[in-house]
């Protein structure tokens, strides 16, 4: 990487700031200026209206941690996020370092592999719904399964993490179809010279030189796995039994929906606080594992 | 030693196979939905489960689609967001990543990573107040109001940082001596150059934008301004869900997305590759 | 020559000013709903009718637009109120139950009692008494009933007829039918939520909570507990389950059309579809919405949906009401029944040819007329502030207790917590 010499240059020194104005103003109005209401707003109360009529002090948190969804929201949404994360990274890797080899049938599979990412959710979620409907949906009939999938708590959230994965496979499949076919052919050469088989040339020469692909999808996943919402609310609304209440449902149903605005902001900043911590985490993991050129 | 060449080639033809198998797994959802678009409502709720539609002319449901929701109005409301979206979200993005990479003034520091610092907070436990800040801008129930949260594109913003960063000094320098202004350079030199980096992006926010649902939901109330997403939702109704009808709306939305990416792959993949978009 | 030029243009200002005057007149009033499917298409159809005939007539034109579901239509007005943003609030819009408490503090929101000042000669006395009631809060008629409904039991006559039960009428009575839960056949399944709970708590004489089920003033507390109804119809609950008839999820309409629930409670409004479903494949029974115990009262609380009205100025006010008066008269709420099986909220309209030949060729449609005519007064639809919230605790808290096999005193603690607790809150956020 080369370095920019970066004189003043001729001409008027505001320039630089003139042009990041934009992404500025956007950043400040639409994320932090929202981000330092939702902190007031979760230690004051608010009316069914949105107007601060109080102070609350730490109230909203107190009644936040002494509701059971809260915890069961938690656990549930922490449970996505750690099978969620780990199936997607396995399953895209794979089919990665399996396409990477280009072939006479590639084009073709390689297509049909990213698919996926094309289709809206809210479109394949309807989809999933008819497919593991447990008296006449698909799935059961051809595995010969009773499972009650969305309708049974239970299995309800091993429905969202199919559903959920499903979606993640497309994008990040062709992320990691580049990033393969970017390692250098040299690299493996050598490897192969020194008698590495494709296992061995996967594990050591590979997967650290696609690092960064890996860590770059490992929280961009995480982070949608922890704001899962959507397909929970077209599909089951939370239940069967809490089973699928995520954070960010909690947050949308109790809070927005039932006029307390001072509970949608207490879940939130709870959300991203644990966000946070995640993406601090594997950025730490970053600086031990991951290799840049 | 090399193998053979058709030992390579069958190696290659079976592993070929596998890729379509395993592509036709994946896909199964999607084929079963599209073929779910020609049933009647009774052979949804008929046991055994079929997958293919007893016949291929009823398009009666597709009929309901067009008329019982304005499914081509959802349509045109998704692709003017998602492609208004991208196109201010990648150009903010480029202008903040030039000032960032060929200037160097005071706060440089502090004032990147307050951008880069957006990332971590995550746009779905802001959507309240933004909805707030939004409905009182008068932006609720338009296009504006749908995209504006979107605008900032920090991710965007530091890959087209990363890809100026490989840019040679002596082509702005040349530039400069020439007299050439900087949106002059980033238009004709700068952005050209980059135009790999810029598919991606712009494919990237697309597609995001395109499957957003909550925001929308939230933040439309008519049907003039609804999205796919949420206009397919709103095919099913209070006692139970109409599958015929839903999935004759979701095979409509899925088919110009489906077609456009295969159709765009090669180009895709290949500067992908070739740009090594994360190094 | 100018001479001419001057009358020319005053006859082409006179004309421009007639059609502005013209096109002034048609005011354009916009109609929220969220009815799809066949009441939908109806709604439609009406819509299209006033502005072809009434409409046209007073220059009012009327635009629906279908909002989705009541609980999407709400959450959009009462983030439209939150954030004052009036104007793009509808003129008529279709309210169920979960919107009347933000309606009602609406700042713009135009009352039927206000309604009624404006326009003395309009004569209100045709519409059915137990649906105006359930529109009312703290006093104030906040609409008038549009589609009225009350929850009633649909059963699969013909598997009954063939185990030789008779139509089921307490919870005891359906948990006696266990033995026909078999081969993949369930009897019944529901879970209870506010409207359906308030039904049961409603026949042992008890509200749901205060203040009369906050028709009176905001609920503040639970007012099922002391007097141990919520206890009552728990345990009456429980024994369902353990039985065998009952299974804990929600019934479903596609498992009982296919025969393979045999016993549904759903909205008195699903009778046209029901029987447009099912077409021949058995007889579909329809009884009084199930008592809790023999001791305890029959009946069920009014649910449905009404219109309401934002006040957008003087015109758009009295063309609002023009609409609702038309949507709500009885040729109009006749022809609604027969279409949907929604009880006609008009007097004049149940008495009328229409219905009268729709009972006699299908005897399903008075059960719930006959019901709704016949439940006590006191029996009211509950109101409450977090109603989602409320509403989702109240299901999971009864589904825990038949999956985890909890006491009804420790279940009754339980939703005392939970739903005291979210009372507790709003009344603090909203004093």
């Amino acid at each position: 990487m080369q370095r920019i010499d970066r004189r003043p240059g001729a001409g008027a020194p505001w320039r630089p700031y003139l042009y990041l104005l934009p992404m500025l103003v956007f950043a400040v109005g639409f994320v932090y200026y929202p981000f330092l209401k939702t902190i007031v707003q979760s230690v004051s109360t608010v009316n069914f209206r949105g107007e601060i009529t109080g102070c609350a002090g730490l109230e909203n948190f107190r009644y936040l941690f002494s509701r059971r969804e809260f915890g069961i929201a938690i656990r549930n949404t922490l449970k996505l996020m750690l099978i969620n994360v780990p199936v997607t990274l396995f399953i895209t890797i794979l089919l990665g370092w399996f396409s990477s080899k280009r072939r006479p049938l590639g084009p073709v599979y390689e297509t049909m592999l990213a698919l996926p990412m094309t289709v809206s959710m809210s479109s394949i979620t309807l989809i999933f719904k008819v497919l593991l409907n447990p008296s006449v949906g698909y799935v059961n009939y051809a595995l010969g399964l009773r499972l009650g999938w969305y309708t049974d708590r239970h299995t309800a959230m091993a429905g969202i993490l199919l559903l959920t994965v499903w979606m993640g496979i497309g994008f990040n499949y062709l992320l990691f179809l580049s990033a393969f076919r970017a390692v250098p052919q040299d690299l493996i050469g050598c490897a192969q010279l020194e008698g590495a088989g494709a296992l061995r040339t996967l594990l050591y020469v590979q997967l650290p030189m696609i690092s960064p692909t890996i860590l770059y999808v490992a929280c961009t996943n995480m982070i949608q796995a922890m704001m899962t919402s959507g397909p929970i609310l077209i599909l089951t609304q939370g239940g069967p039994s809490r089973s699928t209440t995520t954070l960010i449902y909690l947050m949308y149903t109790s809070g927005y929906s039932s006029s307390n605005y001072s509970l949608a902001a207490a879940v939130s900043l709870v959300t991203f606080a644990m966000t946070l911590t995640f993406t601090a985490l594997l950025f730490a993991l970053e600086r031990k594992r991951v290799h840049y050129q | 030693m090399k193998k053979p060449a058709f030992r390579r080639r069958a190696g290659d033809s079976l592993m070929g196979l596998l890729g379509i198998a395993l592509g036709c797994l994946l896909l199964f959802p999607l084929f079963y939905g599209f073929m779910g678009a020609f049933k009647t409502p009774s052979e949804f709720i008929t046991y055994p489960p079929t997958v293919l539609p007893a016949s291929f002319a009823n398009l009666s449901n597709f009929h309901t689609v067009f008329t019982q929701v304005p499914m081509l109005r959802y349509f045109l409301n998704s692709l003017i967001t998602a492609v208004l979206t991208s196109a201010v979200r990648i150009a903010v993005a480029a202008l903040a990543a030039y000032a960032f990479v060929f200037f160097r003034f005071r706060g440089q520091r502090v004032l990147f990573f307050l951008v880069l610092g957006t990332m971590m907070l995550p746009a779905d436990t802001l959507l309240i107040t933004n909805y707030q800040t939004v409905s009182r801008l008068g932006l609720l129930d338009s296009y504006l109001g749908i995209c504006i949260v979107s605008f900032v594109g920090a991710s965007q913003m530091f890959m087209l940082r990363q890809h100026f960063m490989t840019s040679p000094t002596p082509v702005r320098e040349a530039s400069q001596l020439d007299g050439c202004g900087d949106l002059r350079f980033i238009v004709s030199i700068l952005l050209p150059m980059s135009l790999p980096v810029l598919l991606i992006l712009f494919v990237q926010s697309f597609v995001a934008q395109w499957n957003l649902y909550l925001w929308p939901l939230l933040v439309t109330s008519s049907n003039a301004m609804r999205t796919v997403q949420v206009g397919i939702t709103m095919l099913t109704t209070i006692e139970g869900t109409n599958y015929e009808t839903v999935l004759a709306g979701a095979a409509v939305a899925m088919l110009p997305a489906a077609l456009l990416f295969v159709f765009m792959r090669r180009s895709l993949t290949a500067t992908m590759s070739g740009s090594a978009v994360i190094r | 020559m100018f001479k001419r030029m001057l009358a020319l243009l005053l006859v082409l200002l006179m004309m421009a000013g007639l059609t502005a005057c013209a096109q002034a007149e048609s005011r354009k009033i916009v109609f929220w709903h969220s009815m799809s499917e066949e009441a939908g298409a109806l709604i439609e159809d009406y819509v299209k009718e006033f502005n072809e005939t009434v409409g046209l007539e007073q220059g009012i034109q009327v635009e629906a637009v279908f909002q989705g579901t009541y609980a999407e239509a709400v959450t959009k007005m009462n983030g439209m109120l939150a954030n004052r943003q009036l104007d793009s609030l509808p003129d008529v819009m279709q309210l169920d139950a979960t919107g009347k408490v933000s309606f009602a503090a609406a700042e713009n929101a135009y009352t039927i009692d206000a309604a009624a000042a404006d326009h003395p000669e309009d004569d209100l006395s045709g519409l059915l008494a137990p649906a105006m009631a359930n529109w009312q809060l703290a006093g104030a008629q906040l609409g008038l009933p549009f589609a009225t409904s009350t929850t009633v039991t649909y059963y699969n006559k013909t598997a009954l007829d063939a185990a030789n039960a008779a139509a089921p009428v307490t919870l005891q009575d359906i948990a006696a039918l266990a033995s026909l839960a078999k081969d993949g056949v369930t009897v019944y399944a529901a879970v209870p939520n506010t409207p359906t709970l308030a039904n049961w708590l409603g026949q042992l004489g008890s509200d749901l909570v205060n203040f009369h089920n906050g028709t009176e003033g905001t609920a503040t507390a639970l007012d099922c507990v002391e007097n141990g109804a919520l206890a009552e119809f728990l345990q009456a609950w429980k024994e369902l389950y353990t039985s065998g008839a009952l299974v804990n999820t929600s019934g479903s309409t596609d498992e009982f059309v296919a025969g393979r629930q045999l016993i549904m409670t759903s909205s008195s409004s699903s009778v046209a579809s029901l029987l447009a479903r099912i077409g021949g494949a058995f007889e579909l029974g329809v009884a009084a919405y199930p008592q809790v115990n023999s001791t305890a009262s029959a009946g069920a609380t009014v649910s449905g949906s009404c219109l309401v009205m934002f006040d957008h100025g003087t015109e758009a006010k009295d063309a609002a009401w023009t609409f609702v008066r038309y949507m709500t008269g009885a040729e109009v709420q006749a022809d609604f029944a027969r279409g949907t099986g929604y009880l006609p909220s008009n007097a004049a309209a149940a008495a009328s040819d229409v219905w009268a030949q729709l009972v006699a060729e299908h005897p399903q449609y008075q059960v719930g007329l006959d019901q709704l005519m016949a439940t006590p007064d006191t029996m009211r639809s509950v109101t409450v502030g977090p109603s989602a919230d409320f509403y989702y605790a109240i299901m999971n808290d009864v589904s825990d207790m038949l999956e985890e096999d909890l006491s009804v005193e420790e279940t009754v603690d339980m939703m005392q917590d939970d739903l005291g607790g979210m009372l507790e809150q709003y009344v603090r956020a909203n004093p």
